[in-house]
């Protein structure tokens, strides 16, 4: 949409502007040609406006040549877009004088040399509306671009925001802790060890959650702690299988992007079979990308659970954010297997140039 | 009192035993790690109180209830997060207990079941049960079905359709067909009624599974299904079809 044409005020001032530049045409005509100057005025002024009108379209070729067109074309461009803009106005100027002129009365000859003078007038007021344009257009693209930056890091605060909170999985913690309670009266040490593997994975989560990216290796040792925790609750239900390559244990991650997807497997996969399953999380690199795979049998006679959803869409939306259309998450679904795909770009902690620009460093 | 402990996980189950061992009166008569084994063991046993966790694989406890119908013994819920409380109570549950137990709300909880027990109060219908047993504002989503001492969970995408005959439904799905003690009208309020139309007094067909519609005579048709099953249809049935499916 027009920027000028969008607000009242906006245009108000624009044509203000343009009144200006007419009184200035009239004080021109008036003293330098000897026209009369209510004349000069009545023709000067109604005619200025009328360029800022025909200039409104410059809008439209500022678009298309945006700054960093190639100056032969966009001289080119502008100069045909000009003159034609500036012959239309000269042919309504004429008109416009002859509506002017009295019945009975004709203009002395010497009106003949008003006319260069109007091409220059005009000339000067499209180079100015042109450089008017492509000013308007260079703030509406900053402002553009700082709202553009707000919003991914609205996204990345949200995303991490909703990744605490499914740390704090109200399900997951109650069960956690009835299965201590449980055990203290049975196998004291092994109570102990269930205590030491929360406080583990709740240390962890809070403090990966605080990077931008850690390795592979980290984001692993943070769901095989889950898992371990979670073994306890489902015993021999829950079987695990890790294979991940040596060569992708150090590659950057978002934190927190498999443990989301991992608990799912775990509370929409294998808890609702009564012979439980095994979760299998496979890395390696594949054509040139990070390729993880989760993968979980779930129960065919089961929808499929919204919570489940919510877990993998909230990891799709925290990959754009951060990686835009270079990452991206599979989802397949078969009637008795569930797997999400994430394709990731490699990085490495030196190489960080390939980093995403917003969002802060961290200590 | 004889009590049934029924949850999928192990230390769940020991810790309420070992705190209901120290309870005098209270006789352990079995554990069941699943909602199958529970339906089984209720009637096996015929406790008289159970404890039941909601969240179990295959058969919730509101499910276990539902099959079990009026055979269902006094209910106490168990469960680790109370974002079920209000349906636990519409089933009438004696009470509901939050993981990890605190034994002098467990006390509290066996003292309002032998309330119960005494007083003798009617346990809920089963109609009430399954609504009860259906998240709120959504259609059913599978159906419960006890057939030849075989208990069925039978996803409604998988019905091809429904009769009603004399006082029970019969459920056809990929040439099986299984009894239900239900009537029409009610499994056709559950039921998602863009799925299901009821096209006669005693069919209510699974739309999906519609290949074609035949003109039998004045007034009446022939719904052919993808299988070939050809069933009747009623006037108001076509009419109902034709609003549905344009």
């Amino acid at each position: 949409m027009h920027p000028i044409l969008t607000r009242r005020v906006r245009l108000a001032l624009y044509i203000a502007v343009w009144v200006v530049f007419g009184l200035l045409i009239a004080v021109v005509l008036a003293y330098g040609s000897g026209v009369q100057v209510v004349w000069a005025l009545k023709f000067a002024v109604p005619l200025a406006v009328l360029l800022g009108m025909q200039s409104l379209s410059f809008w439209y070729l500022v678009q298309s040549m945006p700054p960093g067109t190639p100056l032969v074309r966009m001289a080119l461009s502008w100069f045909g877009a000009g003159t034609v803009v500036l012959l239309i106005w000269l042919a309504l100027a004429y008109g416009w004088a002859m509506w002017l002129q009295e019945p009975g009365q004709t203009y002395p000859d010497s009106a003949i040399g008003t006319i260069p003078l109007l091409v220059v007038a005009g000339a000067i007021g499209i180079v100015f509306a042109v450089l008017g344009h492509y000013l308007a257009d260079a703030f509406q693209r900053s402002r553009a671009a700082e709202r553009h930056a707000l919003e991914l890091q609205v996204h990345a605060r949200e995303a991490e925001l909703k990744s605490l909170r499914a740390q704090l999985d109200p399900h997951f913690l109650f069960n956690s802790l009835n299965s201590v309670a449980a055990l203290i009266g049975q196998d004291a040490a092994a109570a102990r060890q269930m205590c030491f593997l929360m406080a583990q994975f709740f240390r962890k989560s809070l403090t990966l959650a605080r990077e931008q990216a850690i390795a592979l290796s980290e984001e692993m040792a943070l769901v095989e702690t889950f898992l371990a925790i979670e073994r306890v609750r489902f015993g021999e239900r829950l079987r695990t299988r890790f294979d991940v390559a040596g060569e992708v244990r150090q590659m950057r991650v978002p934190p927190l992007i498999l443990q989301p997807l991992v608990e799912n497997a775990v509370h929409h996969g294998v808890a609702h079979l009564i012979e439980g399953g095994e979760v299998r999380i496979d890395a390696r690199r594949r054509d040139g990308l990070l390729e993880i795979v989760i993968d979980n049998p779930c129960d065919p006679d089961r929808p499929p659970s919204r919570g489940a959803g919510v877990g993998i869409a909230n990891v799709q939306a925290r990959l754009e954010t951060l990686y835009g259309n270079r990452a991206s998450v599979d989802v397949d679904a078969a009637d008795d297997r569930f797997r999400v795909s994430l394709l990731l770009p490699v990085e490495y902690e030196e190489t960080d140039s390939t980093a995403p620009g917003i969002g802060t460093a961290h200590a | 009192m004889r009590v049934l402990i029924v949850d999928d996980e192990m230390l769940a189950r020991s810790i309420l035993s070992e705190h209901l061992r120290q309870i005098a009166d209270v006789e352990i008569v079995g554990e069941a790690a699943n909602g199958f084994e529970a339906v089984k063991l209720v009637e096996q046993l015929a406790p008289d109180l159970v404890f039941l966790d909601i969240q179990m694989p295959k058969l919730s406890g509101f499910e276990v209830l539902e099959l079990l119908g009026e055979r269902a013994p006094a209910v106490i819920f168990t469960t680790a997060y109370d974002e079920y409380a209000l349906r636990a109570f519409e089933v009438h549950a004696v009470d509901y207990l939050l993981k990890p137990v605190e034994p002098s709300r467990l006390v509290a909880a066996l003292e309002r079941a032998r309330e119960r027990l005494r007083a003798k109060l009617s346990v809920p219908s089963a109609a009430e049960l399954a609504l009860a047993a259906r998240p709120p504002g959504r259609s059913l989503e599978r159906v419960l079905i006890r057939h030849e001492g075989w208990i069925y969970v039978l996803p409604v995408d998988r019905i091809d359709f429904i009769e009603a005959q004399d006082d029970y439904l019969c459920f056809v799905t990929g040439g099986k067909r299984l009894r239900k003690q239900q009537t029409m009208s009610e499994i056709e309020t559950q039921l998602d009624p863009t799925r299901f139309v009821r096209i006669h007094r005693s069919f209510l067909v699974n739309v999906e599974r519609l290949a074609r519609i035949d003109l039998y005579g004045k007034d009446s048709w022939l719904a052919i299904l993808a299988d070939g099953t050809k069933l009747p249809m009623s006037r108001a049935g076509h009419a109902r079809l034709k609003a549905l499916i344009g």
